[in-house]
């Protein structure tokens, strides 16, 4: 998979060089937006990360040139804006989904990851991991032999963790896809870690591997071994 | 003339009118004495003439007579009247300066007035007269003005301290991390605790910025009829687990068909967060409760807990931004300061109040009040409110 990132400030290109190469992307940068965008007009990409506060040629004018050219490469645009407007207009001249900076980078990853995914059927009616498995018809949860008691925010939890297993989820994440609530509060963070605590109690109980953890300052993940 | 007219001082014009006012006045009341006095000299000397009294050589004399006497009058009230209305145009002049000095004192006073003297009042020398209610009016409106910006003032200085706070903690542990060289564990741990600190920065700087952009007007509101037991009962049940961990009762008791017109996510958010706030600070193994209501013309939400209540210095400002009762324990608890901020927005935007009182039994109780729409009487389906009660607890 190829991800053209197009971002001025160097500190951050090379954070999301290094996070996007750490998850096997194939990964080229472009640190103005005439560069950006003649790469993106001339080379193959599965995927283009945009900043659209560029020096010279700002990001919006760009996406706003490749679909006129008939480039309907899937565009993720950063924006440390976070007016209606911006995210409109940027909707409207055809980027594909949007995060405004500061973002947590698990959550960027997670975006990138449904991008590339669409237009692929993903109806899955069984999530597993290790000897965990979900069943989302009967919305039954089995470790190994062990039935476990959830009551629907766990389940929801639980389905939102399987799948992005192996992936880091931020609180700001679960908050607003699993909890529903679009804004960052403290009461909702609180209510996350208890509601993880409870979940955690009942799906790694003693003598079976640890399948959630917590990484300190960043979120949880689900995955088998050493986070 | 026009402009003149307007570019003239009050004093001037004033002068100008009380002149002109008298000048007309003067001169219709001289012309009506100066010919009912000839009237009456007429009349008198045809009194006479009929009488046949006079003869007729005196008759003429006596024509001439009252001519010259009418003359006489005429002559003075003709110089009579101009000194008369430049006396009183002299009089007025110097009166209109004395009626006015006050308010050109009032101006002078008034300009030292900058926003770094704001709390300075102006003089009020006889505050039953106009000047005087004037004057009362400045300061009313200095003193509103005095309290917004120590407000911001206050606002600035908490904001800074509470910016400044998580960006030592995060250089502190950046620097002692490079002191010398730590195990892995060590550094991950370090790295954990920057990425908290930062996490409280970024939802700090999006509180602040929604705030402001709320100051501005800027936030859209997307109202909508919705049933406020239903709202209430989700948004305290996704706490319910929080009141758990502290094994309090949520005792939730919400009447159903109390439609109010409002934008579900931000009045949630006002509800989320005082209901918060009643767990927070509601001892372990106490009651918290929430209840939806029908009032006289508005919907209630009443929300009581068993805390320590409120102390009576600080209910005044426990709205304001950064507020904090408790100074060291809702930081540690890891609030903005900014949560009961959020909830008088939320409230007032969508047209409700939100007002606070001590219970004498201890405790406090918060109340948010809403105006009802007029279709509440249940003409919208409602689904039952508890349907959703049990979902999220537990």
């Amino acid at each position: 998979m190829r991800v053209l990132v197009v971002e001025d400030e160097r500190k951050l290109a090379q954070v999301l060089v290094a996070a996007l190469k750490a998850e096997h992307y194939d990964v080229v940068v472009a640190v103005t937006g005439e560069d950006g965008f003649f790469r993106a007009n001339a080379e193959v990409f599965d995927l283009v990360v945009l900043d659209l506060m560029l020096p010279g040629r700002s990001g919006l004018e760009i996406l706003q040139a490749l679909r006129q050219r008939r480039v309907s490469t899937p565009v993720l645009i950063l924006t440390a804006r976070d007016g209606l407007d911006d995210r409109v207009l940027g909707l409207d001249l055809g980027a594909d989904d949007y995060l405004i900076k500061p973002f947590a980078l698990p959550e960027l990853l997670a975006r990138i990851r449904a991008l590339l995914r669409r237009g692929r059927p993903s109806d899955v009616l069984r999530l597993k991991a290790a000897d965990l498995e979900l069943d989302l018809v009967t919305r039954h949860a089995t470790r190994g032999t062990r039935v476990l008691d959830l009551t629907i925010r766990e389940f929801e939890l639980l389905d939102y963790l399987l799948r992005h297993q192996g992936h880091l989820v931020s609180r700001e994440m679960l908050a607003r896809e699993v909890w529903k609530e679009p804004h960052r509060a403290t009461p909702i963070d609180n209510v996350i870690d208890v509601q993880m605590t409870r979940l955690r109690k009942k799906v790694d109980v003693e003598g079976s591997p640890r399948l959630i953890h917590t990484i300190r300052g960043v979120g949880f993940v689900l995955r088998e071994g050493e986070p | 003339m026009r402009q003149w007219w307007s570019s003239a001082s009050i004093r001037t014009r004033l002068t100008t009118w009380y002149v002109s006012t008298m000048c007309l006045m003067l001169l219709v009341y001289a012309s009506a004495t100066y010919f009912a006095v000839r009237h009456e000299f007429y009349e008198q000397l045809e009194d006479q003439q009929r009488d046949g009294r006079a003869e007729v050589l005196g008759a003429s004399r006596a024509e001439d007579r009252v001519e010259m006497q009418l003359n006489e009058i005429l002559v003075v009230l003709v110089l009579g009247i101009p000194l008369i209305v430049a006396l009183a145009g002299v009089g007025g002049y110097v009166l209109a300066r004395r009626a006015l000095e006050p308010i050109d004192h009032l101006a002078s006073e008034a300009r030292r007035v900058t926003a770094e003297r704001l709390h300075e009042r102006l003089s009020v020398p006889n505050q039953h007269d106009e000047i005087g209610r004037l004057a009362a009016v400045f300061n009313e409106t200095l003193a509103r003005l005095d309290s917004s910006f120590a407000q911001l003032r206050r606002f600035t200085s908490d904001a800074s301290h509470e910016l400044r706070t998580p960006l030592s903690v995060i250089r502190g542990i950046g620097e002692m991390g490079l002191r010398e060289t730590r195990t892995v564990p060590e550094y991950k741990e370090a790295m954990g605790s920057m990425l908290e600190e930062v996490d409280r920065l970024t939802r700090l700087v999006d509180t602040l910025l929604r705030l402001s952009r709320a100051d501005a007007g800027a936030v859209p509101l997307r109202r909508k009829p919705l049933d406020l037991g239903q709202l209430v009962g989700d948004a305290a049940s996704s706490l319910a687990v929080l009141a758990e961990e502290r094994n309090q009762q949520l005792h939730l008791d919400l009447a159903s068909g109390v439609i109010v017109d409002a934008d579900p996510l931000i009045l949630r958010e006002a509800i989320t967060n005082v209901v918060d706030n009643a767990i927070k600070y509601s001892p372990k193994e106490s009651a918290v409760g929430v209840r939806v209501a029908r009032a006289l013309n508005c919907a209630l939400i009443r929300v009581t807990d068993e805390g320590p209540g409120i102390p009576p210095e600080h209910r005044g400002r426990i709205f304001d931004r950064f507020y904090r009762v408790d100074e060291g324990r809702s930081r540690d608890s890891g609030g903005t300061g900014l949560g009961l901020a959020i909830a008088k927005w939320a409230v007032e935007s969508n047209g409700g109040q939100i007002t606070f009182e001590n219970l004498s039994r201890g405790g406090s109780a918060f109340e948010i009040t809403l105006p009802l729409t007029s279709r509440s009487e249940g003409s919208l389906s409602v689904q039952q409110v508890n349907d959703t009660k049990g979902e999220y607890a537990s």
